[in-house]
């Protein structure tokens, strides 16, 4: 009796952790983690004006979220996506492809991203800021359900963020041979 | 520009079929060199290029941009022409062509010849003599609003009214050139320009009078107290201080003391206080404090 009982709590007891190794595997939040860009900034170089510690943080919490809802956003075709965290000229471009890749049936993703951010100008008022991103990134393009393009892509951006109200939103996303 | 083909290289997990992985790896590798298509090397954001294709039938293109995503039926063998709408847009494109399987090729499109500048000024009223206390960033755009990252040089020019304009050359660095520089002695709009070949903009900074300086002031008895006025109110540099500019008259009269706050009115302050005996006035505004006034007891 005393055995069986011994069996049992050692049978609960691995059950209980199967779940919980289960539910942690199947947390969105675990994979949102794993998928999300990881973003470094080197504010060492900047000119004029020197980077404030918080600025730094904001500008690194900002660009990651803009280019984890810029994937979400050609994954699913929706600009929606793309509001309040690119403005002006980035906008209008992103937008622009969103609603080309809807008429096509394109859709594109921008996995594993990785982006070195580099702060080269920081006004001196503090308005507007000019990154360098080395992104590296594996990009697909697909046509429907068929993969037609899938690469591990080196992509060197100029980068223009100005603040907005409580982040700061990129408004040019210019990609270029080098720097 | 870079080339490859589409298929994964990823799937071979067991250690044996790693090098045989390789192998056919670098072979799809060499196989995209002679990729069907032939991509522009010089494009030019707002003017039309074609890719050349090779090989014979029917096949998809497919144009992925910063800002376009097309599809289009084509002729292998024949070139695809892309129109100057698009390719508006500056930055890295990829290629794709599908016939059976697909090859792609990746290529670049540069901004065109600077057609606008952003003009950032602040701040847009500063007080004379503040040193380096106006700056100006100008970021270069072409007619697309693609930044201009190829150097080119910035010529700003201040003007202010009653003094001879001053200018500096910047050249850019990756699209942006500025300038700091301190506001004048005088009160007065303070014309900035930013001009790139014959893109000019404009800016105006309202140059305004420091804090009062040398403030001096006068006094008589009246049947109602004592009134006081001070002399015409200006900065160091003899500018007129604007309205309102707050102006405090202290008057002391034995143990007593009493405040009046009297705001500037066309360059002077004026209070009327309440006093009997001897008193001693005196003002102040910001940090400047002016004479002392002695007026004698009333009879």
């Amino acid at each position: 009796m005393k055995q069986d009982y011994s069996y049992m709590k050692h049978h609960v007891r691995m059950r209980v952790s199967a779940m919980i190794l289960l539910a942690l595997l199947s947390s969105p939040t675990l994979f949102a983690a794993d998928n999300a860009p990881q973003v470094t900034l080197d504010a060492s170089k900047t000119s004029p004006r020197s980077v404030e510690a918080l600025t730094q943080r904001a500008i690194v919490r900002d660009y990651k979220f803009a280019w984890t809802n810029l994937d979400a956003a050609m994954e699913s075709n929706s600009a929606g996506l793309l509001n309040s965290l690119f403005a002006g000229t980035a906008n209008d471009s992103l937008r622009g492809t969103v609603s080309s890749q809807q008429r096509t049936g394109m859709t594109s993703r921008y996995l594993n991203q990785r982006h070195k951010l580099e702060a080269v100008f920081y006004a001196p008022v503090g308005d507007v800021i000019e990154l360098h991103d080395t992104a590296e990134y594996d990009f697909e393009i697909h046509d429907g359900d068929k993969t037609i393009h899938n690469e591990h892509a080196i992509v060197h951006y100029v980068v223009l963020m100005t603040p907005g109200a409580d982040r700061w939103v990129i408004r040019q996303l210019q990609a270029v041979p080098q720097f | 520009m870079s080339s490859s083909i589409n298929t994964a290289c990823k799937s071979h997990n067991v250690h044996g079929a790693l090098v045989t992985g390789v192998f056919i790896c670098l072979a799809m590798v060499a196989v995209a060199q002679d990729a069907p298509l032939r991509v522009p090397s010089n494009a030019v954001a707002g003017q039309a290029a074609s890719i050349a294709t090779t090989g014979s039938g029917s096949a998809t293109f497919y144009l992925r941009g910063p800002s376009i995503s097309l599809k289009r039926d084509v002729e292998l063998g024949q070139n695809i022409d892309l129109s100057a709408k698009e390719l508006q847009t500056s930055g890295d494109y990829v290629a794709i062509l599908c016939a059976g399987s697909c090859s792609s090729a990746r290529f670049f499109v540069a901004p065109g010849k600077p057609a606008t500048l952003t003009f950032l000024v602040h701040p847009s009223r500063a007080p004379v003599g503040l040193n380096d206390g106006i700056n100006g960033v100008a970021l270069t755009f072409d007619q697309f609003h693609n930044l201009v990252l190829a150097p080119a040089t910035v010529q700003f020019e201040l003007t202010a009214k009653g003094s001879t304009p001053t200018s500096r050359n910047v050249q850019t660095h990756d699209g942006i050139a500025w300038f700091r520089t301190s506001s004048g002695k005088s009160a007065g709009a303070l014309q900035i320009s930013a001009s790139l070949n014959d893109v000019v903009a404009r800016r105006v900074v309202q140059q305004v009078a420091s804090d009062p300086c040398n403030l001096r002031i006068k006094g008589q008895r009246t049947a109602k107290g004592i009134l006081v006025e001070t002399e015409p109110v200006r900065d160091c540099s003899g500018n007129p201080v604007p309205d309102g500019t707050i102006v405090t008259f202290t008057a002391k009269d034995g143990h007593e003391v009493s405040f009046v706050d009297a705001p500037v009115k066309q360059d002077i302050a004026r209070a009327t206080m309440v006093a009997k005996g001897s008193v001693v006035v005196s003002a102040a505004s910001g940090v400047a404090t002016g004479n002392e006034l002695r007026l004698g007891g009333q009879e």
